[in-house]
């Protein structure tokens, strides 16, 4: 009979589908042994380590993104009485007072903090590689016209030069916040916000995030009219790494102007109140160590801060700015909000 | 079947239906927005300042933008939407079926991905600027036509259904009277479909209003609307207070328009006829130029941007594909049907619940919005607060996915329920059918292309980005949307090769999820198709 037919193949659907929900949450089931690991977004160390990790610390790793820096560390500061994590990498010196003034992280006096870095952070975060954000520039755009390079903040800032640059939003992206935090410590508050709104006068165009500003707005993206953009001083390095024609020479240069290059510093730190201590201790270490500090190099595009530890061959083309404008880590910490809530002022409203 | 304008009081199945779906709203949504206002003091945000949304311009600005922009695009894919679901609706050509699939597709584009689609058509140097049009850039159109990429699909696919109920032998009937066509459909057809499209552009104008994707990107800083606002407040800023204001002010703005929905919807319902309209092909050279006017503005409203990416993929070589076959792609593929699986089973559950305890309940059916409006930042958070425990969880995370994704399919349902004539029902009980049987065997099956129109939307926006960016996401639970935004994120033409490749990607997964999940409503014995 149809109907009879009709209602068994429902009836069997449903149990199909009872049975095939089962078995796609089956695959969710999650180890006991676990270390969790909270990190910003382009946290990148390549699996065979991390396996090699798991098996020698005898844990299993249970990594989480939570958003860019800023974003992850206010998940932490929200769930402190309950933390949703061990161990923490990718505070930089932009949040670590943030960080300590919060009390969302635990003291580690082990090998890696004792040992000689080539950048330092304030205790408790150990530091683990550094980078620099600056201003990068399409080299054929400039070549084409002919058009010299801005040789200062003062050059920038004509209306002819502020039209080409793209800029990420403070208040929503990492870049953006550094790349106004290195305005300010060259030029002091009052010159800064001055040179910001002959910027905004001049054409300066806003972004919200790297990506956008990068993939969209950057004149070497399809559509993209801004030859200068915020990002770091490896990104030609990476440039010519991942080129599709395989490239001799970057096709984006760095621009170390003074006064617009930020050193950003990352480390990783205990949770306070997080468990499995003696793993979380043991990541502290395997983040400082030889291996990750060699292949972290091309997956994050940050500088390691283990002396012994070789460049990798295409940081050849990222060499470091001389010189670095970042505010104390207490003036970021304390005027940081007011000075992004100044910024949206004076370059948005 | 009893109706009560605004609903009061419900009996006690509809209690004891609204019961799941309630709970899970409870838990999901209220309990933890709630549990993040409380924290507010203690992490040193500053004192709620209830009237800054009115006094300050800078918010009052944003809150007005944020319903202005809303308004607008509801009024342009009401006047773009209803010709072309006419069309779709009436006239039968090849590829028809296709289009309505298709359309869909724009839901599944990740943001960043869209919008480069996008600013390459309308952006500085884009086709429109080529062809000497000025660019968008910096302008509030670049928004609106996100706006109306996005959204278009709703109200076209919503009219389309609704067109195909309307009674046959009424419009033959004014026809025979002497009403020209024009007076016909608006008599006859007009009437009918309008809680639909009522439904549709409530939904629009909500989508718009608290979405932050694509304003966060093509609005740029100055067409920024307040949703992004509450996301700075939250995310980076930790200034919860001032944010929970700002979404109480939204809640306000938006909660009046739902109510009101909800109430219009249940007035306007009209039993759907067995006698539908059956399409034709083409008779006139209008009726042609009509079919060719709708694929051509599909073509420029929705396909262009997907095109471009299309044609973009496929001119980054044969490299660059070789990303499909990478073991992280796979498992992000497997992810993105599992996790999509997952929602969308619970999504249909707390749906068809919703949908059921709902039809006397107003203001039940108003309820079903609330995972629109209350800020997903808000949830983001208040979840990891709520449940430290469950962090980075997939029962959270697919927990997550289906609060977004099931008022589709409540709201797709509570109208096709309006819609059904009573007297089906009646019958059935008087031929000695149980409640339960009747439902089983007469409603259920006239339920289901409304189930189906619902779960695709809502499979849509389980596929799609909105969780990516909020939520705590695990290395190994990366789906095809992660994955795109990992290579966006970093520099060198691989990686946005390789971004491009994986959208097109996904949005083929989805082209076949949707023709999988509608493809019986070819055969359905109910519902047979004119040609059949």
């Amino acid at each position: 009979m149809q109907h009879g037919i009709f209602l068994f193949s429902r009836r069997k659907a449903l149990i199909t589908t009872l049975l095939g929900g089962a078995w796609l949450c089956a695959g969710f089931a999650s180890a006991s042994q676990e270390l969790r690991v909270l990190t910003h977004s382009s946290f990148g160390v390549p699996k065979p380590l991390l396996a090699q990790f798991e098996k020698e610390a005898g844990v299993k790793l249970r990594i989480s993104k939570a958003g860019d820096a800023g974003e992850m560390l206010n998940k932490l500061i929200l769930t402190r009485k309950a933390p949703i994590a061990d161990v923490v990498y990718g505070i930089d010196n932009t949040l670590a007072a943030k960080a300590i003034a919060a009390d969302v992280l635990d003291a580690y006096s082990g090998p890696a903090s004792q040992r000689a870095a080539a950048q330092a952070l304030p205790a408790p975060l150990v530091p683990v590689d550094y980078g620099y954000v600056t201003i990068n520039y399409d080299v054929q755009w400039f070549a084409k016209r002919n058009l010299a390079l801005p040789s200062s903040l003062d050059d920038l800032a004509q209306p002819t030069m502020a039209r080409l640059l793209v800029v990420q939003n403070p208040a929503t992206s990492s870049t953006g916040y550094a790349f106004l935090l290195a305005t300010i410590g060259a030029m002091g508050e009052e010159k800064a916000f001055d040179w910001w709104a002959r910027m905004r006068k001049g054409g300066v165009k806003v972004a919200k995030g790297w990506s956008e500003a990068y993939y969209t707005d950057f004149s070497r993206a399809e559509g993209g009219t801004r030859p200068l953009v915020i990002s770091y001083a490896t990104s030609p390095a990476a440039e010519l790494f991942y080129s599709k024609e395989k490239l001799t020479q970057p096709p984006t240069g760095s621009l170390s102007l003074p006064g617009a290059v930020f050193k950003q510093v990352e480390g990783v730190a205990l949770v306070k109140g997080g468990q499995a201590r003696p793993a979380a201790e043991k990541f502290i270490e395997f983040m400082r160590s030889a291996e990750v500090q060699k292949q972290m190099q091309t997956e994050m595009w940050m500088y390691p801060v283990e002396p012994g530890v070789a460049r990798a061959d295409v940081m050849k083309f990222a060499p470091e700015p001389a010189k670095a404008d970042t505010p104390s880590d207490k003036d970021i910490a304390d005027k940081g909000a007011t000075w992004v809530a100044r910024w949206t002022q004076v370059v948005l409203k | 079947m009893a109706k009560s304008r605004f609903g009061f009081p419900p009996r006690a199945g509809d209690w004891a239906l609204a019961c799941l779906p309630l709970v899970f709203l409870l838990a999901a949504l209220i309990a933890p927005a709630l549990r993040l206002l409380a924290e507010a003091a203690d992490v040193g945000s500053s004192d709620a300042a209830w009237l800054a949304p009115l006094q300050d311009p800078y918010l009052r600005w944003r809150l007005l933008w944020s319903g202005l922009q809303a308004g607008i695009t509801c009024g342009l894919v009401l006047l773009l939407g209803l010709p072309m679901a006419w069309v779709l609706a009436r006239l039968e050509f090849a590829g028809r079926s296709g289009l309505l699939r298709a359309l869909m597709l724009p839901f599944v584009v990740p943001t960043l991905v869209a919008a480069m689609g996008v600013l390459a058509l309308a952006g500085p140097q884009g086709l429109w600027q080529r062809w000497g049009g000025a660019s968008w850039q910096g302008t509030p159109y670049l928004l609106l036509y996100g706006n109306v990429f996005f959204n278009l699909c709703v109200l076209v696919r919503a009219a389309t259904e609704a067109l195909e109920q309307v009674s046959a032998s009424r419009v033959a009937a004014a026809r025979t009277l002497g009403a020209t066509p024009w007076r016909a459909f608006w008599r006859i057809e007009w009437p009918a479909i309008a809680p639909w499209l009522m439904s549709a552009l409530c939904l629009v104008f909500l989508y718009c209003f608290a979405g932050f994707g694509l304003a966060l990107v093509l609005g740029g800083p100055g067409y920024a609307t307040v949703e992004v606002e509450i996301y700075t407040l939250v995310a980076y800023e930790l200034q919860i207070n001032q944010a929970g204001v700002l979404a109480v002010w939204t809640l306000c703005l938006t909660a009046p328009c739902a109510l009101a929905y909800a109430i219009l919807e249940r007035r306007l319902a009209t039993p759907l006829r067995a006698d539908r309209i059956a399409r034709h092909k083409p008779q006139s050279t209008g009726q042609w130029l009509a079919v060719c006017l709708t694929v051509l503005m599909l073509g420029l409203v929705c396909a262009a941007p997907v095109l471009a990416i299309v044609a973009r993929a496929v001119g980054a070589g044969a490299a660059a594909w070789a990303v499909l076959l990478e073991p992280d792609t796979l498992h992000a593929l497997w992810n993105t049907l599992r996790f999509s699986a997952s929602a969308l089973v619970l999504a249909t559950v707390l749906g068809v619940c919703h949908a059921m305890a709902a039809q006397r309940w107003a203001l039940l059916r108003a309820i079903a919005f609330l995972p629109f409006v209350v800020s997903p930042v808000l949830v983001a958070f208040g979840l990891l607060l709520l449940y430290p425990a469950w962090a980075a969880s997939a029962p959270l995370l697919v927990a997550a996915y289906a609060l977004l994704a099931y008022p589709f399919i409540a709201k797709s349902l509570a109208s096709a329920l309006d819609g059904m004539p009573a007297h089906y029902m009646h019958a059935a009980a008087s031929l000695g059918a149980s409640p339960w049987r009747a439902f089983w065997r007469v409603r259920w099956p006239l339920l289901q292309p409304a189930l189906r129109r619902g779960m695709a939307f809502a499979a849509a926006t389980a596929v799609g980005e909105f969780a990516v960016t909020l939520f705590l996401s695990r290395p190994e639970w990366a789906t095809l949307t992660t994955l795109i935004y990992e290579h966006l994120g970093r520099p060198g033409q691989t990686h946005y090769a390789s971004a491009l490749v994986l959208s097109c990607a996904l949005m083929a997964l989805a082209f076949g999820a949707f023709m999988l999940m509608e493809w019986p409503a070819r055969d359905d014995p109910l519902n047979p198709s004119p040609h059949a």
